[in-house]
């Protein structure tokens, strides 16, 4: 799976496409609006990871001339703007999500896959972890086979750590993954802990084993008992 | 007042003062004036009867003496006597009143005898006849000169002032925010064009103030959250490696940390954007239908403080309001609602066709209440909150005038939302 990413913050940049290694993805960046537009013109990607504000343009711009031209790539906003921007003016139009910055690498990563997702012809829509599964369609969810009788955060929950096994996702990550940035709530916190002590209870009732450990004063993690 | 009307009265006042101390000159003058006329004609009198006097023979019963008192002096010391004149309110027969009575006495001498001359004649005073007469010319003039004022004001402010007042509607119609300059018609008076020159100064400068306040605040997000992300970032792939546990939990802390500086920049920035947000004008939200949906959301979080919540909703409530505006705001409201709660406590919500309540139990706030709606206000330190939530509620609640009100009574916490009465 390809992905660009259109970034002019070179740091920034370099992280997310290391993070994005990590998880087996091709990353490539360009910094300006130029070196974006030749090499959409010369190779395809799967996902494009725009910026707005670029040294030499406007990422909206791109967008459009993408569009335009008849890229079939998949767009996600990333952007300072506030998320109000987007939702009052439509700037996100022609894309396929947005982000606003800062946010957690994770967050970026389960975006990334409910797209891709969605664009699969091959309707393979059941996530597998160990001996839990997922079906995104009916959204049920089973431990060896036994139906699980989750809330819809907590089949959220589940599935947002699966997309990331094996990586640590910080209490303000499932926050924000779970109830939006909409809030200054940030003793939302403390309710992740009642989700994620709730999804553990269920797994394990249903005869799963227990693979989210805790990281204290952090945050939790998704990973099989050897690893 | 009009700026007309303060002249029309200022000039009125003005011109009684004027009225009133010309009717008192000319009432003093006249008053003067009838006087003199009388005494020369009594000095005419004393002159027949001295000529009389002096041809010797006897006047005594002419009609020339009716009024005339003639007595013979002893001694003709005429060098101490002049001749006096005295003015006195006296009864007076002939008339049958009490009149000013002036009396003339001379001392002419005739054939070597000197005699005391002394005659009388009423004086019509002007305040019996003229005074009536006199305050009617006054007062009418007054009114003639008044109604004049009144008019040529009027004419007179609408040709000079037009400019004045195009000026005014001008100055009332500028928003700092419009994209073009304001435009200020010339006028023929040099003190207009110098204040219109001052305006488009003025407002040119409040113009460019404030698209560089907006540049900033929009730039701040910008540069600001860019940095922010690439901390964080970098921040989770080092989590994510091998590390000790002093490691790990000092990297914790400052991830926590940077989360704060990020929400608290992110409100900020919110905030700054609904400063300068023009609310379009047919934007209509469906609270009837939001406040429950929102309220769904929130379930899991009031559940998990075992909340009771009750909610009572009348169908069809639309207020103006952004829909994405309304989410926020109700999102803010229920999550204060919840966060500010006692574990096992109430969260009671009305929408009617007027307003939306709600009300929490909780604490006692230990601020001021209004000042809640503060920036960096809290109702309570020990919450985990930046304390900006009531200040985006209150900024959503003005931008479409709908009225926000806070109390605290009796362990319970009211969140009133007054709508503003739709513009149909």
């Amino acid at each position: 799976m390809k992905i660009l990413l259109v970034e002019d913050h070179a740091e920034l940049a370099r992280s997310i496409a290391g993070y994005l290694g990590q998880e087996h993805y091709i990353c490539e960046v360009a910094g300006t609006f130029d070196e974006a537009r030749e090499k959409l013109a010369l190779f395809s990607y799967d996902v494009v990871l725009l910026d707005i504000m670029l040294p030499d343009g406007n990422g909206i711009n791109l967008l459009k001339l993408l569009r335009k031209e008849g890229v079939e790539s998949s767009v996600i906003i990333i952007s300072a703007q506030n998320a109000l921007d987007f939702k009052l003016t439509g700037l996100s139009e022609g894309a396929d999500d947005y982000i606003t910055k800062p946010f957690p690498l994770p967050e970026l990563h389960a975006r990334i896959k409910a797209i891709m997702r969605r664009r699969s012809t091959h309707k393979n829509n059941v996530l597998t972890f160990q001996d839990i599964t997922a079906d995104l369609e009916s959204m049920e969810c089973r431990v060896k086979g036994k139906l699980l009788n989750l809330t819809r955060k907590e089949t959220n929950l589940l599935l947002y750590f699966i997309n990331n096994k094996g990586r640590m996702l910080t209490r303000q990550a499932i926050a924000a993954h779970l109830w939006g940035d909409y809030t200054d709530n940030l003793d939302s916190v403390d309710f992740v802990y009642q989700h994620v002590k709730n999804l553990r209870k269920k797994i394990t009732d249903a005869g799963g084993k227990d693979y989210i450990s805790t990281v204290y004063g952090f945050g939790y993690k998704l990973s099989a008992p050897n690893q | 007042m009009k700026l007309n009307y303060r002249y029309t009265l200022a000039y009125a006042v003005l011109t009684f003062f004027v009225l009133s101390i010309g009717f008192a000159i000319v009432y003093a003058a006249l008053s003067r004036s009838v006087t003199r006329a009388t005494i020369g004609k009594l000095e005419h009198l004393n002159e027949v009867v001295a000529s009389q006097l002096r041809s010797g023979r006897d006047y005594a019963g002419d009609s020339s003496r009716t009024n005339v008192l003639v007595v013979p002096l002893a001694a003709p010391d005429t060098a101490r006597r002049t001749r006096t004149v005295r003015v006195r309110d006296e009864w007076d027969a002939a008339l049958q009143a009490r009149v000013a009575m002036v009396r003339l006495t001379t001392y002419p001498v005739a054939g070597g005898r000197a005699y005391r001359v002394t005659s009388r004649a009423a004086v019509v005073e002007p305040s019996d006849v003229y005074l009536t007469g006199l305050v009617l010319v006054f007062a009418w003039t007054f009114v003639f000169l008044l109604a004049l004022v009144v008019i040529l004001s009027e004419l007179i402010s609408w040709r000079i002032l037009r400019p004045f007042n195009a000026t005014l509607r001008g100055i009332q119609q500028f928003e700092p925010s419009q994209p073009s300059a304001i435009s200020l018609a010339p006028s023929h008076t040099a003190e207009f064009n110098e204040l219109n020159e001052f305006l488009v100064k003025m407002t040119a400068r409040a113009q460019s103030d404030y698209r560089g306040l907006k540049e900033f605040s929009e730039n701040a997000s910008h540069e600001l959250q860019t940095p922010i992300a690439s901390i964080k970032a970098k921040l989770e792939l080092l989590i994510d490696s091998d590390l000790t546990e002093a490691q790990l939990r000092t990297l914790t802390t400052m991830h926590d940390e940077l989360e704060r500086l990020a929400k608290i920049n992110q409100a900020l920035t919110l905030l700054a954007k609904l400063e300068h947000f023009e609310p379009g004008p047919n934007a209509l939200a469906d609270l009837s239908q939001l406040v429950p949906a929102t309220e769904a959301t929130f379930a899991d979080l009031a559940e998990m403080k075992d909340l009771t919540t009750t909610l009572a909703i009348a169908p069809g409530v639309r207020v103006p309001l952004d829909a994405s505006l309304a989410q926020l705001l109700l999102n803010n409201l229920f999550s204060n609602a919840i966060r500010h709660n006692l574990p096992g406590g109430q969260l009671r919500v009305q929408l009617s066709a007027t307003e939306l309540l709600l009300e929490n139990t909780g604490h006692a706030p230990s601020a001021p209440v209004g000042e809640l709606f503060g920036r960096f206000k809290k109702g309570n330190a020990q919450l985990d909150s930046i304390g900006i939530g009531l200040a985006i509620v209150k900024r959503i609640s003005e931008l479409y005038g709908h009225r926000i009100s806070y109390d605290y009574a009796d362990g319970w916490h009211r969140l009133r939302v007054a709508f503003a009465p739709a513009i149909l």
